[in-house]
């Protein structure tokens, strides 16, 4: 017999209690003369041989009650395969994880792994005994407890499953352990046991990391560990990607998004129809005639754009078996007009080529909402300046501190700014103006020019070192030739900010060519080559206008048209003080949620820390204000739901001690084979208890009897045996 | 008067001269052989009047009334109340019963020296005393006498009793009915554990023999209370058979027993016309016979006051 609790068997020192008060209370038999004999009763004799025998028994009895108690709660328990004659309960404390990722929701016309987890979780109630602790916890990518530890109650434990359903997260798996092994740190049970009910996808359980398995055999080592999986089929199509790819969103103009649809199933999918609406509007459909398996397809959808505002953009599919990452969403905010302010400061054309690139248009036309001044240093309009949407700076000697400031102002309040080196700037009064840290400027710290011609002559090419970002992503519809003819002779050497990344490269190095920071709301870019032909033939080259244009649709794009991903944090970000201390988050399924806004570095924020639903959250500095729509999507690494069988899953696990239950039966069995500890405590209680109910009975019984005995004794009254 | 006493075991000096001030007086009228503080049944020649009565040849010419001759033209005697001298008793159990102490001193002590105070309270107003100790027989007996010098031989008397197991209350009481012949006062000092009827048959034959008859019932503290706790042997005095019990067990049988011997004590003795008094020997000696003097004395003037008047 072990003890769950050894240290309160001290308890049990408490038995002295009694013999003490025995020693101190024992009936010492005294003898008087006495004269009044006569009105003595004398049924109630009792001999001191009696007198002891009582105190002795009602001393065992205390004793034997006392220690009973203690064991009690100690908590005694038992193995059973040590074949202990003592009698106890099979009784366990009981962790059930159920993966609520969204691939739990993927069901081939029935019921989904969601659905049937619960079902095995109804399975694992049924041999859980009332009162036992039970902690139910859904995984995701941020873990929820639904139940913590409370004593099993099976009509509650009901009732605390039917509201539950699988989130749109995916499953931080290697959270996982850490999450379970402090809900069994938190139990307080004779043997502890882990249900774990997942859909074994390949891409989590497959391949383990090696710290996940020594997390799961430590688990193991604390509790018993049960690994029931809810497999299903493996087709799924997602929609992965949707993302502006060119046009500006302008009034009255035309982007081109990209959608891309993935076939995550063995099998190849065919007629795939993607429907691309805006505010709900079916405005494009594409057909994809078919996706090969593991394949992504792309298609080109084309939103046109009648007004100004913000616009929430769709791209979906139908028919699938697993909806939930059938949409993707980005948000459009439409301007009426954009405008670009270029500041030239160079000796040569350099104005003339960035509005050059920034007019080029397929059909030659311009277009009347897309204004582009050029302006030559040293003026500097700073009321024109509040008024553009992007101010570009190229190749300015220097500027003053209030410009400088100015020019923070702007970004800050949403503003873009595009930065320019070149023969003219005088960099140590750059570095100086734009400051450092993340309040700075610019994205860099500047340095010397750099010859980056070889011995040939000829320029390095450039290299897009983030190839996915908005700015690079129509470069990859360039041939790859056409790319490599662009070729830098000449850059600033930088010292890049923590704040700051690098767009572009040059080809072989880590050497930035563009670098982009955000300043509060907005973004500068700096490129640490010159926009004239002396540094580069950059302007020479198709991919100047490409990078020009898509940098103005970027930056006078909003913060909020980046879409988030489920679990994401949501901020609304303030360009001044603002009058309301509360920010308001409603969410895709109409709740309003309402954030404190906070100062940090001179800047006010609203933060909603978790965004826990897909969807178009929608942001408002207050209640009465109009909203800003934020696009919300799910992780689509949780789309591929392809499961490991049983057999592959028990390979996956070998080693960290985790029994995978395949089958209900399987469950019961291994369930009932792996509770070998039997709890005596109840036993010890009722065995105490019993103790002390005979033992106040028995100290009762003689002062009731003496109650219902006559007062006067017969001369023939017999001595009454005391127990 | 107290501190020219010889040195009497049982007479305390510091009790007596609480007791000077007080007086020991006869309930009703008894028959003394001198003048004395006591109403006599006895018409004689006094001061104080008690009624006319009509001349007759031989009476006296010095006791007719010339006044009421002077109203009336009748002759009349006047009749006055003889006063004179009482004969106490003093009745003292010295059973082993009365030698239960639950503190020092026992309950014959007590009553030794309960009956030395009233012996010096009797002599010193002039009246006789006399003592019978008893057990199941009389023991000792002197008749009553006035001399203070019988308080040594008193003293002695007390000093050389030897308590004897049995007692027999009713029939010393009778024993003492006959040897007392003229109307006394008689005063058992007992603790009276005996039957309840034989005791107030004997008593009763006392006060129907014309005796004023006064009980000092005599009790231990533990024997009013019975507070005993734990496992107790309790010895019979008086040869009864020992008895092992828990006293809290068997307290309110006890009391309610007690009580109920108590009550039936009382009841007889106060419906026969016997003065009843408990003396419970925690209690000082003085208290004890102050409060029952003052008690008596205020009865006892009450009701003469109403047949003088």
């Amino acid at each position: 017999m072990s003890f769950m609790h050894p240290l309160l068997l001290l308890a049990s020192l408490g038995v002295a209690l009694p013999i003490i008060a025995h020693l101190i209370n024992r009936h010492r038999v005294e003898h008087t003369d006495w004269a009044a004999m006569q009105f003595l009763n004398r049924s109630v004799r009792v001999r001191s041989r009696q007198l002891r025998l009582r105190d002795i028994l009602l001393l065992i009895l205390r004793c034997l009650a006392i220690l009973c108690l203690a064991f009690a709660i100690a908590r005694p328990f038992t193995d059973k395969t040590d074949g202990s004659w003592l009698p106890g309960e099979n009784r366990a404390g009981v962790v059930i994880a159920v993966d609520a990722s969204y691939s739990m929701a993927h069901g081939n016309g029935g019921a989904s792994r969601f659905d049937r987890a619960m079902e095995q979780v109804g399975v694992i109630s049924d041999h859980i005994q009332p009162g036992d602790p039970v902690s139910l916890v859904l995984l995701g990518s941020e873990h929820r407890v639904i139940l913590r530890n409370v004593a099993f109650n099976q009509q509650s434990f009901a009732e605390a499953m039917k509201p539950l359903t699988a989130t749109p997260e995916s499953l931080d798996i290697d959270s996982v352990p850490k999450q379970l092994q402090g809900l069994v740190e938190d139990m307080d049970a004779l043997q502890k046991e882990i249900f774990i009910l997942t859909d074994a996808q390949a891409q989590n359980w497959e391949k383990i990391s090696t710290q996940l398995r020594d997390s799961l055999k430590g688990l193991g080592e604390q509790a018993s560990v049960f690994m029931v999986p809810v497999t299903g089929g493996d087709e799924n199509l997602a929609v992965t990607g949707l993302d502006l790819v060119s046009g500006e969103l302008l009034r009255g103009s035309v982007a081109r998004y990209r959608a891309t649809i993935k076939n995550y199933g063995s099998n190849p999918t065919s007629s795939v129809d993607v429907k691309c609406r805006i505010d709900g509007v079916q405005i494009d459909r594409k057909t994809i005639p078919v996706i090969a398996p593991s394949a992504s397809e792309t298609v080109s959808l084309f939103v046109p754009f009648y007004n100004a505002g913000s616009k929430r953009i769709t791209a979906e599919i139908e028919g699938d078996s697993l909806s939930t990452d059938n949409v993707r969403r980005v948000v459009a905010v439409v301007r009426d007009k954009v405008s670009v302010l270029c500041l030239d400061g160079s000796s040569g054309d350099a104005g003339r080529l960035i509005r050059a690139a920034l007019m080029a248009r397929a059909d030659g036309s311009e277009d009347e909402n897309y204004v582009v001044r050029t302006v030559r240093w040293p003026s500097f309009p700073s009321r024109e300046m509040d008024q553009a949407d992007v101010v570009i700076l190229t190749d300015v000697p220097e500027i003053t501190k209030e410009q400088a400031e100015q020019l923070k102002r702007l970004v800050r309040r949403g503003s873009g700014l595009v930065w320019f080196a070149g023969d003219q700037i005088k960099i140590d009064t750059w570095n100086k103006l734009s400051g450092s840290g993340p309040d700075s400027l610019l994205p860099a710290v500047l340095g010397l020019p750099i010859d980056t011609s070889d011995s040939l002559g000829v320029g390095k090419p450039l290299d897009p070192s983030m190839p996915d970002h908005a700015v690079c992503l129509p470069l990859q519809s360039l041939p790859e030739d056409l790319l490599s003819e662009t070729r830098l002779l000449k850059r600033l050497a930088v010292e890049p900010a923590n704040s700051s990344f690098s767009l572009l490269n040059l080809a072989g190095s880590h050497s930035p060519v563009l670098l982009e920071h955000s300043l509060g709301r907005g973004h500068v870019f700096m490129f640490t080559t010159s926009a004239q032909a002396s540094w580069n033939n950059m302007a020479l080259t198709p991919v100047f206008p490409m990078l020009l244009q898509q940098i103005v649709t970027y930056l006078a794009g909003r913060e909020f048209e980046q879409p988030r991903i489920v679990g994401d944090p949501l901020s609304l970000t303030y360009v001044d003080q603002p009058d309301a201390t509360d920010a308001v988050f409603d969410t895709p399924s109409d709740q309003t949620i309402t954030v404190p806004v906070r100062e940090h570095r001179s800047q006010y924020a609203a933060l909603l820390e978790k965004s826990r639903e897909a969807g178009f959250y929608i942001a408002r500095v207050s209640v009465q204000a109009p909203g800003l729509p934020i696009a919300v999507n799910v992780d689509t690494r949780e789309s591929d739901v392809t499961c490991l069988s049983e057999a592959e899953l028990e390979e996956s696990l070998n080693g960290t001690g985790i029994t995978v239950s395949g089958t209900e039966a399987d469950l019961a069995s291994n369930i009932e084979a792996a509770r070998t500890g039997k709890s005596s405590w109840r036993y010890f209680i009722i065995l105490g208890l019993g103790f002390l109910i005979v033992e106040s009975l028995l100290a009762d019984r003689i002062l009731r009897r003496s109650r219902s005995t006559p007062a006067k004794a017969g001369p023939t009254s017999q001595p009454v045996e005391v127990a | 008067m107290s501190q020219h006493l010889p040195n009497i075991h049982y007479l305390d000096p510091e009790v007596l001269q609480r007791l000077d001030d007080l007086e020991l007086v006869a309930r009703e009228a008894v028959e003394g052989l001198r003048s004395g503080n006591h109403r006599s049944p006895l018409r004689g020649f006094s001061t104080e009047f008690a009624h006319h009565r009509q001349y007759a040849p031989g009476d006296a010419i010095r006791d007719l009334d010339w006044r009421l001759y002077g109203r009336t033209d009748r002759y009349y005697t006047k009749l006055y109340e003889a006063e004179t001298n009482f004969d106490c008793c003093l009745l003292v159990d010295s059973s082993r019963s009365m030698t239960y102490a639950s503190d020092q001193l026992s309950k014959l002590e007590y009553a030794k020296f309960l009956a030395a105070s009233l012996a010096y309270m009797v002599l010193k107003q002039r009246d006789s005393i006399g003592l019978s100790v008893f057990d199941s027989k009389v023991r000792a007996y002197f008749p009553p006498r006035s001399s203070m010098n019988i308080l040594l031989e008193l003293d002695r008397l007390l000093r050389s009793t030897d308590p004897k197991p049995k007692t027999n209350i009713a029939q010393q009481l009778d024993e003492t009915t006959l040897l007392l012949n003229r109307r006394s006062v008689v005063i058992l000092i007992s603790d009276l554990f005996a039957d309840p009827d034989d005791v107030l048959r004997g008593l009763r034959h006392l006060r129907f023999a014309g005796h004023n008859v006064v009980v000092f019932h005599t009790l231990d503290p533990y024997e009013i209370s019975f507070p005993f706790k734990g496992a107790w042997h309790f010895e019979g005095l008086e040869e009864e058979e020992p008895l092992i019990t828990q006293p809290e067990r068997i307290r309110q049988d006890y009391l309610d027993s007690f009580n109920n011997y108590l009550e039936t004590i009382r009841s007889g003795c106060v419906g026969s016309g016997i003065d009843y008094s408990i003396v419970d020997t925690s209690r000082p000696l003085d208290a004890v016979l102050g409060e029952f003097i003052n008690e008596r004395k205020a009865a006892f003037f009450g009701a003469s006051t109403g047949t003088r008047s």
